[in-house]
């Protein structure tokens, strides 16, 4: 890891409930003092959207997004997301080292966003409602398994009886072959 | 190429999902090179882009 300053952009998955209750600007600016905190420069830092997630990550089914360009070295990112997997309102990140800011990326800078614009939409009773989804078509899914598997193992023992049977017959058949080569 | 025909992207972005869902099937997954038409460097370009959003949640990683 080399101490070069890269430009990086990077997006950052805040939750909801956080968002909520702090409001979104509060938990920017956390996201903000973070990456300033292990030496980065923020160039940009903005609302990006507030979406449902194509998939539940640790029971969320939404997220807001956050949009972020920095400069920094490699020793910033590794720092920065190792806090953010430990610590804050942020579950999920991803940096990428790109060759410069485009242009009106850059006129956006540190946005300011009135709170009240941003409608952060609960998404627990979602949430909730997949896992639930998920532990039927679970149970479902064992039942079904435990059936096959049940019907695996009859067509087993039956495939082993008809395997004993062959192995019965063999021997029968070698010792007719011997007596017909014994009277020969 | 007609006009309602959308033109292939210079640079694919992570962000621009309706133009990454346009190289998936209903599955989710990535059509093959010989299928979408691009050249080995914008396949490759395509399927970084789809990773990337597959990891922040805008696309499933199956559907």
């Amino acid at each position: 890891m080399n101490d070069n300053q890269y430009i990086y952009q990077a997006m950052f998955l805040l939750d909801n409930g956080e968002v909520r209750e702090q409001g979104f600007n509060a938990v920017r600016e956390w996201v903000k003092s973070t990456l300033e905190k292990h030496g980065a420069t923020v160039k940009v830092l903005r609302f990006w959207g507030e979406r449902p997630l194509a998939y539940p990550i640790q029971g969320r089914a939404r997220a807001t997004y956050v949009l972020g360009w920095i400069q920094g070295t490699e020793k910033t990112v590794s720092a920065t997301k190792h806090e953010m997997y430990l610590l804050g309102p942020v579950f999920r990140n991803l940096f990428l080292k790109e060759e410069e800011i485009p242009a009106e990326e850059l006129a956006f800078g540190i946005e300011e966003v009135k709170d009240e614009d941003i409608t952060v939409l609960d998404d627990t009773p979602v949430a909730e409602a997949l896992f639930e989804e998920d532990e039927e078509s679970d149970d479902s899914s064992e039942e079904k398994s435990s059936d096959e598997s049940g019907d695996a193992e009859e067509g087993d023992a039956e495939t082993k009886k008809d395997g004993e049977g062959e192995s019965e017959e063999k021997p029968a058949e070698a010792a007719t072959a011997s007596t017909e080569k014994e009277e020969a | 190429m007609t006009e309602d025909t959308p033109k292939t992207p210079q640079k694919f972005d992570f962000k621009d999902i309706e133009t990454l869902q346009r190289y998936l099937n209903s599955q989710g997954k990535l059509y093959s090179a010989k299928r979408t038409g691009l050249s080995a460097r914008q396949q490759r370009q395509l399927k970084r882009a789809v990773k990337y959003a597959r990891t922040l949640a805008l696309l499933p990683y199956a559907n």
